[in-house]
């Protein structure tokens, strides 16, 4: 069985991170490294293979079959050490496999001209990659939150990769505080987990009646505080201002960073703990509102920014927005019916938002490689400068104009058949989550505003980039075919992967297997796909996000193509008001910065003080006053030899003194 | 036979003899010589303990005498080294004055 073999997984790219960082510079003979790196993760990616068909045929390693050893005892707390594979870590593990060893490829081509630092960014690379695949095989959360932990550094390192600009080293400080931020919450959820339920293994905390022991507001903070971490992690409103900064890295770290690893961190720790969250309802609605404003301000953003990075770093964000949307809108729903017998296909709205971010891994990852083919076919990231490139770099645009299409929400290209799933179970929770009912139908209305927004923007990036006549002087090139097969190899994902949803029985039936522990009814029947066909195209829900991504669609291309209405006009009155709010990030960051100059730096003054005069000050007192006591007891060493006799003579007869006096006699 | 008592007083003001050299004297050969009479003190008492122990205790005790001639002999070693010690001091100094040798003060 090789699924008993998927603690391999995250080994193999450990070893090359081990091979590339130790090994003497003069045996790595081609690359930096990279070879081997790509060697030992497509033999991840082969083994990830290979395990997911064995789930696909219902092998698992879950509950009491998931293998682990003993490894921390601390009084009556036992932290184990082992491996949980399910559907939901079957779907990752393909996501960080495939896109990881894509990426990796590409970056043979991307990162030629590095020189000697490419073996930093390869050993980094795959620590990156080893350790995520770590985190989504851990079976507890303390080993999950050290993975976790692992992926942020390495996150920093590599957005931080051109140490020497200082907006990079910036760019990478504050990605890693501001996820912090969130880890922090998520150590406090874990905390009280353990305090209240003794133990932070998977096998205790998914039994449905798990969260009982605590009062239901301790679990609703216990959860809230949990999907703080993935707040943080994963970009979400208010913690999201450090995605679009984290673009400082090269192009194939973002791509990593934003399709298969740290940012999916975070909605991947939200799907697993599925099992305790339904047990505290309102964490469910903070997550789903948490998603819904996120999508809406993020996809806002992107509409007004000029560098390409920045473009598809906000349209990140506004995609997990949807998936935490959906998972959030999908628990309340499992909620609503899990106690009320037999209805069809509870669970698909935690499957909506997985199989969104499989979708999402694909396009993304295909949208960010084939920008950085871009830049480094033109050498800029600015939009405002480019134009024309189709003409020349012909793979690259077609596969982007794939990836757009896909994320805008076109059928038959993946991004529709996720994203209409995603608002279908918007609208199902406005129709069922009892207390609920108007946020959801608000949330779903922001939600079809963000797939119109979603749709003009990305055609607005590609019109700007690739139609009409270039915008500045020099010579453009395609990239080479290292990095124009990986485009092609993830562009027809790009357009294939949403079909998962009709093979065998189908995407939605596979991924709430992994969630069956809540209750059976949440496993969603498989259908035929004709007949699911039929339902999609027959529900007007599918029509509203399909024409309003239609008209997006359009609108970019009437302004940036045709260029009907002038971009120029549009900088005046009121919409120039909006466009200077948005080009400035609703002054998210703007308040980030004010609160930490005036109330940090303040208290940090005050600390400061504490620190000097208070905490300082004993510690230089006990110095003073010892060497003040040794300036006086020095006297005493005469250096006469004489002296000392005399003492010891001394010394002799008080003792002789006083054993007469005091002996007792004999 | 001369009573134990008056070996002891003997003893003890041989002691003190050679306690008042080591304090005063100012030469370190004389300071090296006091010492050897304080040595000489405790060997006397020694060897009277061992020449009464039949009157003490009944039977005639052979080892303050044994352990007399052990200490004559750490004796004989450390003056050797003294003597050592003085003459290097004196290669070095150009005295043996022990009221010059002060440089271990503060």
């Amino acid at each position: 069985m090789w699924i008993d073999g998927a603690w391999l997984i995250p080994v193999f790219p450990l070893i090359a991170f081990l091979i590339i960082s130790l090994v003497p510079k003069k045996w790595l003979i081609y690359e930096g490294g990279g070879p081997y790196i790509i060697g030992l993760s497509t033999a991840s990616f082969i083994i990830s293979i290979l395990v997911i068909i064995d789930v696909l045929n219902g092998h698992t390693l879950t509950g009491s079959a998931s293998p682990s050893i003993s490894w921390i005892v601390a009084g009556n707390v036992e932290i184990r050490f082992g491996i949980w594979v399910d559907q939901l870590t079957a779907v990752m593990l393909l996501v960080v496999s495939l896109v990881g060893t894509l990426v990796v490829i590409y970056s043979v081509g991307y990162m030629h001209a590095e020189g000697e630092r490419k073996r930093r960014y390869y050993a980094e690379i795959a620590l990156f990659i080893s350790v995520m695949f770590g985190l989504v095989l851990a079976s507890n959360y303390i080993l999950l939150f050290i993975f976790w932990e692992l992926v942020g550094l390495c996150s920093y390192l590599l957005i931080g990769f051109w140490k020497e600009k200082p907006s990079a080293a910036s760019a990478a400080k504050r990605a890693f505080i501001v996820t912090r931020v969130g880890d922090i919450m998520l150590m406090s959820s874990l905390i009280i987990l353990l305090q209240s339920v003794g133990s932070l293994d998977f096998v205790a905390l998914f039994r449905n009646d798990s969260l009982a022991t605590m009062s239901p507001e301790m679990a609703t903070l216990a959860m809230v505080l949990l999907f703080g971490g993935a707040i943080g992690k994963s970009a979400q409103f208010p913690l999201h201002e450090w995605l679009p900064d984290a673009m400082e890295g090269p192009t194939t770290v973002s791509a990593l960073i934003h399709a298969a690893t740290m940012v999916k961190a975070g909605v991947y720790l939200v799907a697993r703990s599925f099992p305790m969250l339904v047990q505290a309802p309102d964490s469910l609605a903070v997550i789903a509102v948490i998603g819904g404003i996120t999508a809406l301000i993020a996809a806002s953003n992107a509409l007004v920014m000029n560098d390409i990075k920045r473009v598809l770093a906000y349209s990140t964000i506004s995609q997990l927005g949807y998936m935490m949307l959906a998972l959030g809108a999908g628990g309340l729903i499992i909620v609503a019916f899990l106690h009320e017998g037999a209805h069809e296909g509870i669970g698909a709205g935690y499957s909506s938002g997985m199989f969104h971010l499989m979708n999402h891994a694909f396009f993304k990852a295909l949208l960010f490689l084939a920008a950085g083919s871009v830049i480094h076919g033109i050498g800029t990231q600015d939009l405002r400068q480019m134009g024309g490139l189709g003409k020349v770099m012909k793979v690259t645009s077609i596969t982007m104009l794939l990836g757009s299409l896909s994320i805008a929400g076109i059928p038959p290209f993946s991004g529709f058949w996720s994203k209409d799933e995603v608002l279908a179970t918007t609208f199902h929770a406005y129709e069922n989550a009892a207390a609920y009912n108007d946020v959801f139908l608000l949330l779903w209305i922001m939600g079809v505003a963000t797939a119109f927004m979603t749709a003009f923007y990305m055609f607005r990036m590609w019109f700007m980039a690739f139609s009409g006549t270039q915008r500045s002087e020099g010579h453009v090139h395609e990239s080479p075919r290292v990095m124009t097969w990986p485009l092609i190899i993830l562009a027809s994902l790009a357009v294939g992967s949403g079909f998962a949803m009709f093979i065998g029985s189908g995407f939605f039936s596979f991924m709430s297997e992994s969630i069956a522990s809540i209750g059976s009814n949440v496993v969603v029947e498989a259908v035929d796909p004709v007949e699911q066909l039929v339902e999609i195209f027959s529900s007007p829900l599918t029509y509203a996000s399909l024409i309003v991504s239609v008209i997006g669609l359009l609108t970019a291309y009437m302004i940036y193509y045709k260029g009907k209405w002038s971009v120029a006009n549009l900088s005046k009155g009121i919409a120039g008001r909006m466009q200077r709010l948005l080009a400035n990030r609703y002054y998210i960051s703007w308040f980030y910065d004010a609160f930490a100059y005036n109330i940090v730096y303040g208290m940090s003054l005050v600390a400061d003080i504490f620190d000097r005069y208070v905490i300082d000050g004993a510690i230089n007192g006990i110095a003073w006053l010892s060497r003040k006591t040794g300036e006086i007891l020095r006297r005493g060493q005469t250096g006469y030899v004489q002296t000392y006799v005399a003492v010891i003579l001394l010394g002799a007869c008080l003792l002789i003194l006083f054993l007469v006096l005091f002996g007792g006699g004999r | 036979m001369i009573p134990m008592i008056d070996w002891l007083i003997f003893a003890v003001l041989l002691l003190m003899v050679g306690a008042y050299g080591v304090l005063t004297a100012k030469n370190g050969i004389i300071v090296l010589m006091s010492i050897e009479i304080m040595l000489n003190s405790a060997n006397i008492s020694l060897v009277a303990f061992s020449a009464y122990s039949s009157e003490l205790h009944g039977y005639n005790d052979l080892m303050g005498q044994v352990i007399a001639l052990a200490s004559i002999t750490v004796a004989a070693a450390e003056v050797a080294v003294g003597l050592a010690i003085l003459l290097v001091l004196y290669k070095r100094y150009g005295t043996i004055d022990v009221d010059k040798m002060n440089i271990l003060r503060w």
